[in-house]
């Protein structure tokens, strides 16, 4: 069993861990306008991007749209997730395949299409111009609230198919029980469904939280030029500014964000779920 | 605490009617079993009374409320179910206490009663307990008490036996009978099988493809079945096919005349007869028969009988030893013997008989 590990592991440690350790390596660097950067073991690029307010309010809006992207996910994913973790028709496969369709359209695609929807010529506002219920074009594209409304609609299925998995293991005699000692839904749903799909809450939550911290087109896309995220942030230094070394320094500190709410996220989660 | 009504109570699905019609009164304290084979509608029939599944007509009431449209949460039936649905994340002190805590019992009432549930449930110090970390005995007791503590109008059982082994179900089915009477429990429990509803119940309602066959006590559903199907579902019963001649008289398909009860031709057309009130002998009066195989069972010794090419099953206690009866093997000639009042004329439905009586 454990030779059969070993290409896997070979492909983790290839293609991960090693690009990783070079990129921590390079965000250790100095730049330098003439040569891209200098050999050097620095913290200068971590400090600067601490300090600097400008990627203060970058990394402080990346955590607003993902924190509240979460929250809405698990929201709105709820009740189609419990509905169909209890569907016993033969369209149930059917209803999955439907709840990952929009996967199916790349990143970018959608997006487009959201400008094509919430643009300042698209189909909302000329519905509502042509309705008269508007005299001026509503400014949609281009806000905060394009953006997570375009990163929901990406993260949702994974929010539904990982709470909806979890949900199927919890027995509807349980729900029956509850009922039946007296619980109304909203009481039998605080006190047994939830409590024990929290496992499903915090997997999901860690799933999506990641999705957003991450999320690359749809900021760029729906959000405009003024509008900035960790990843966007990222590739401008790579690719626009040539600063290897300070854009590595971004990546790893969105990295190790990410990382350490996702610890204290399922910590707390999951301590709940074992004391409850 | 209260009674229970059924009205007419059915429900039919798209292509099936699960359950037809069904009236019953189960009166204050009284133990009544739905008993019969699966898919006969008996855990339909419980569930709606819980407020699981919607009667498509009739009425439920219980102490004489109709509660044939409240939710389930609003019926005050407690029921053990067959899975035992305990709350896997609560205590067994949790699990207990949740029907109180919905009746918005204060505290310190609670506590005692959740105490003296589990006393009664012999659970004392396992209270703090998760359901995961006891036996499947514990936990069925754990199922019992919380559905008993909040001291319900209605206790409904669901087959809470069937997860048990051979053993523990003996015994707990002796323990949920006599908490029933001490507590003067309503109770309505389904199972299908007829050993435990005939030891537990007071009265037993035996259902078939939906409908109610007869209603009654273990002793008048034995002695007395209404029809054919009932006959042969509780206890073991010969069902002859034939053709009711002079009254007292039944005629065989292979032309033996067997007396039987004095009862109107029209009455039925199977003749049952139990097999341990069929008297097998050597000498003496009786119709002769020939032995196709003895069945020797330690205390009682079963005997298959060829009656003009009728096969009739006949059981009695093993004979002593010395006794001539003691040494009868297959293809002796035998007299077979049985008072006529014991054979009864009983209605049939297709499908009723089992190709072979025995």
């Amino acid at each position: 069993m454990a030779a059969l590990l070993l290409p896997a592991t070979l492909l983790v440690l290839g293609l991960l861990v090693a690009p990783m350790a070079m990129l921590f390596r390079i965000s250790l660097n100095r730049y330098d306008a003439a040569q891209m950067m200098q050999e050097a073991l620095t913290a200068e690029n971590y400090l600067r991007a601490l300090a600097d307010p400008y990627y203060r309010e970058v990394l402080a809006t990346t955590l607003g749209v993902a924190l509240a992207c979460t929250l809405l996910a698990l929201l709105i994913g709820f009740p189609p997730a419990y509905w169909l973790a209890r569907m016993e028709s033969r369209w149930k496969s059917l209803a999955v395949i439907l709840t990952l369709f929009p996967l199916l359209v790349g990143n970018v695609v959608r997006a487009a299409g959201w400008m094509a929807l919430l643009g300042r010529d698209g189909a909302i506002n000329a519905a509502l111009l042509g309705a008269g219920l508007i005299a001026e074009p509503w400014p949609m594209l281009y806000t905060t609230g394009a953006v997570i409304a375009g990163i929901l609609a990406v993260v949702a299925p994974y929010m539904i198919l990982t709470l909806s998995a979890v949900i199927e293991g919890i027995p509807r005699g349980v729900e029956e029980a509850a009922a039946n000692l007296g619980a109304g839904p909203l009481t039998a749903f605080r006190r047994v469904v939830l409590p024990l799909a929290l496992p499903g809450v915090a997997a999901g939550c860690v799933l999506v939280f990641i999705l957003c911290m991450n999320a690359y087109a749809t900021p760029v896309l729906l959000g405009g030029p003024q509008f900035k995220m960790m990843a966007p942030a990222v590739y401008d230094q790579f690719v626009r500014g040539t600063n290897w070394p300070f854009g590595a320094a971004l990546a790893f500190l969105l990295l190790v964000v990410t990382l350490v709410l996702t610890l204290i996220g399922s910590t707390l989660l999951a301590g709940r779920s074992r004391s409850r | 605490m209260g009674t229970l009504t059924l009205d007419g109570l059915s429900r039919r699905y798209a292509t099936t009617t699960a359950v037809e019609r069904v009236d019953l009164d189960v009166a204050q304290g009284e133990f009544v079993a739905l008993l019969g084979p699966s898919g006969c509608g008996k855990t339909t029939t419980l569930r709606m009374v819980a407020g699981f599944v919607p009667p498509s007509s009739g009425r439920i009431l219980i102490a004489g409320r109709d509660v044939t449209r409240a939710p389930p949460h609003g019926r005050d039936t407690g029921m053990v179910f067959q899975s035992y649905a305990l709350f896997p994340h609560m205590t067994v002190g949790e699990n207990v206490a949740f029907g109180l805590e919905m009746r918005k019992v204060a505290r310190a009432e609670r506590d005692a009663r959740v105490r003296e549930a589990l006393r009664l449930a012999r659970l004392e110090g396992l209270a703090g307990r998760l359901p995961r970390q006891l036996s499947g005995g514990q936990q069925q007791r754990v199922a019992l008490a919380r559905a008993l503590v909040v001291n319900p109008a209605v206790f409904l059982l669901d087959e809470p036996l069937s997860n048990l082994d051979a053993k523990l179900r003996a015994e707990v089915r002796i323990e949920i009978r006599a908490l029933q009477q001490r507590l003067g429990l309503t109770t309505l429990f389904v199972t299908h099988d007829q050993e435990e509803a005939l030891t537990m119940a007071d009265r037993l309602v035996v259902m078939e493809r939906g409908r109610v066959r007869q209603i009654g006590t273990a002793e008048a559903l034995y002695e007395r079945p209404a029809d054919a199907f009932v006959a042969g579902f509780i206890g073991r019963c010969n069902l002859l096919r034939g053709t009711p001649e002079a009254p007292g008289r039944f005629r065989t398909p292979g032309g033996a005349l067997l007396p039987c009860l004095p009862q109107q031709a029209h009455h039925g057309q199977v003749l049952a007869l139990r097999p341990e009130r069929i008297a097998v002998a050597t000498a003496g009066d009786g119709l002769a028969a020939r032995l196709v195989a003895v069945t020797y069972l330690g205390a009682q010794t079963e005997y298959h009988l060829d009656l003009a090419g009728t096969r009739l099953l006949a059981s009695a206690p093993t004979p002593a030893e010395g006794d001539p009866r003691r040494a009868l093997a297959p293809g002796d000639a035998v007299l077979a013997h049985w008072d006529p009042a014991e054979a009864r004329l009983l209605p049939a439905e297709p499908g009723d008989l089992p190709d072979d009586p025995t």
